[in-house]
């Protein structure tokens, strides 16, 4: 039990009750978050220096370039905020068109076996297709693009993210509730009602599926393209830094890069999925052990669904 | 007579042709569409340079097989993946185990899922950064991309440990070892093994990835070599490798082994 030493060297002179305080304080895992990243930045502050190389700046330094950039002082292209909004466009163009083409092709494949069974074998592909592989082949169709509208950063988006929209719009026509529609033809009900109150509610939760992995693996091929063929985004920005040779800029970057994640995570995501799924009774997509979790029992869904026989 | 006789054979036959006419027919009308409007538009629609033909790129995989290339590179990005995921999965089970206290939770949640949503090229360019052309910046890679993955599935396996069963073993007095063997690991085995797939799929992405920036073998390298000098062909050559090579390790070596270590239960959980 490592935080016991902790404790009595930090409390040793308080009364007996603060000390228990203390106590209780250090057995909740809010403690143990906190001490998780002071003693990340305290070995990053004193233990770095001991290693043989000298190509791991400190924190502060580090953070100061973080702060310049903030503030909107570089010495790159674009600062962070631009290169970010730059590369958010071009998500969300790509995304855009990903869902136009993905959604009717994955209505199909839930309505008809023999369209299912066409495209089945190419999504499987897709799904598992490295993005990487997408960044590089448009990279030398598309070459470099110039400006926001780049060719080949926005058709990765829509490559990478394509898979899984499909997989998620076929899985969730396959879930409607068949007693649900039979009972509303059995009513009389209009079909724009049975689309508002039974296909689109249950629909719902694999949009939001797509959205989330979609995204995910858009993004992550994103980057990847504005490596090799932009001018201009948050990738070209990291690839400016370590073509620099500035790790202080990677590591800056680097930083950037897992702030926004936590930042689509944690608040993004989970109020949106929470406003999505008001009228549920329980939500299942935000698992409540934490959004890690969360995330890898979609991915869970997505790599079965990768393994060929389609079951979530 | 004959009709009622004839009537489960022509259903047979029926069934076996909507067999044919809802799975295989639209199935190979798919692979030999895409393989035709391919190859139909290469040289035609795009320059033959741009969008080389399938057999162009099958001819060239074979020289590049010939030339003996295929296996330095292979075995050397191989060889990465196989140390880095070696030490990430035991790194990741260990990490798993303490994370189902709520403790540990708290001390590695943060890290666990900075990692999991950060795109591996950061990893990449930042192992590259530091550790150079050595092979070790690849390896590092690999262990820090993907022993979320392990840790994250073996945490869950040991939060749903049957409690029952412990008690009930504790009742008989049945002994640590005993247990271990007998509870503990058949009911982690499931999710050892979905640790061990997604990780690897994890793995396999990420050392290619970080073989593009900070490397001089492995298939990833090539692929990056083959892009700047503008060769799509053998790009295109070193692209299926890439996958039949994940599809390989993937599908023939896990799944097999997977399915054989089930073979002892009547429906597999981890597929």
């Amino acid at each position: 039990m490592a935080w016991e030493d902790i404790v009595t060297s930090t409390a040793l002179p308080a009364p007996p009750t603060f000390l228990a305080r203390v106590r209780t304080f250090v057995a909740t895992p809010r403690f143990a978050r906190i001490l998780s990243l002071v003693l990340f930045f305290a070995a990053w502050q004193f233990v770095v220096p001991l290693l043989p190389t000298r190509l791991i700046p400190l924190p502060a330094k580090v953070l100061g370039f973080m702060w310049d950039e903030v503030l909107g002082n570089t010495l790159g292209r674009t600062t962070v905020w631009e290169a970010f909004g730059i590369s958010l466009a071009r998500l969300g163009i790509g995304f855009g068109l990903a869902f136009v083409i993905g959604v009717p092709i994955g209505l199909l494949m839930g309505v008809s076996r023999a369209v299912e069974n066409f495209f089945h074998d190419f999504v499987v592909v897709g799904l598992a297709m490295p993005s990487l592989v997408w960044a590089l082949l448009t990279g030398v169709w598309f070459g470099l693009g110039t400006g926001l509208i780049a060719g080949a950063p926005i058709i990765t988006v829509v490559l990478a993210a394509l898979p899984f929209v499909i997989i998620n719009t076929f899985e969730g026509v396959r879930d409607v509730p068949r007693e649900l529609s039979d009972m509303a033809t059995a009513y009389n009900v209009a079909r724009t009602k049975v689309m508002r109150h039974v296909t689109i509610p249950s629909l719902m939760p694999f949009f939001f599926a797509s959205l989330r992995y979609g995204l995910a693996n858009g993004w992550k091929g994103l980057v990847l393209a504005e490596v090799f063929a932009a001018t201009s985004g948050a990738g070209w920005n990291i690839k400016y830094w370590y073509d620099a040779h500035r790790a202080q800029g990677v590591i800056g970057y680097a930083l950037f890069f897992i702030l926004f994640a936590l930042f689509v995570e944690r608040i993004v995501f989970q109020r949106f999925s929470k406003r999505v799924f008001k009228w549920r009774p329980e939500i299942e997509t935000v698992a409540e052990p934490g959004a890690g979790l969360a995330q890898l029992e979609a991915e869970q869904l997505v790599t079965i669904g990768a393994d060929g026989g389609i079951a979530i | 007579m004959s009709t009622t006789e004839a009537a489960p054979e022509r259903l047979q036959e029926s069934h076996l042709r909507r067999e044919l006419r809802t799975r295989w027919i639209p199935r190979i009308a798919g692979y030999v569409g895409f393989l035709a409007v391919w190859t139909w538009a290469s040289g035609r629609l795009v320059e033959a340079f741009l969008l080389p033909s399938p057999l162009a790129i099958l001819k060239e995989m074979w020289e590049i097989i010939e030339s003996g290339l295929f296996s330095v590179h292979f075995f050397a990005t191989l060889q990465k993946i196989a140390i880095g995921y070696s030490i990430a999965f035991v790194l990741g089970t260990a990490v798993g185990i303490i994370m189902a206290r709520r403790w540990w939770d708290g001390f590695f949640r943060e890290w666990v899922v900075s990692i999991l949503t950060t795109p591996g090229l950061i990893f990449a360019l930042l192992a590259a950064l530091i550790f150079g052309f050595s092979p070790v910046g690849p390896i590092v890679a690999i262990v820090v991309t993907s022993f979320p993955f392990v840790t994250v599935n073996v945490a869950e396996g040991v939060k749903a440990l049957p409690k029952d069963l412990f008690d009930m073993a504790r009742a008989f007095r049945i002994g640590e070892v005993r247990r271990l063997r007998h509870v503990v690991i058949p009911f982690l085995a499931p999710y050892l093994f979905t640790a061990l797939r997604y990780g690897f799929s994890v793995a396999w992405k990420i050392a290619t990835l970080t073989e593009l920036f900070g490397s001089s073998t492995g298939i990833g390298f090539m692929m990056r070599r083959e892009f700047q000098l503008f060769n799509i062909t053998a790009m295109l050559a070193w692209i299926f490798f890439f996958f039949a090579f994940a599809l390989l390790l993937e599908k023939v070596l896990l799944q097999r082994g997977i399915k054989r270590f089930f073979r002892w239960r009547q429906e597999s959980v981890v597929t």
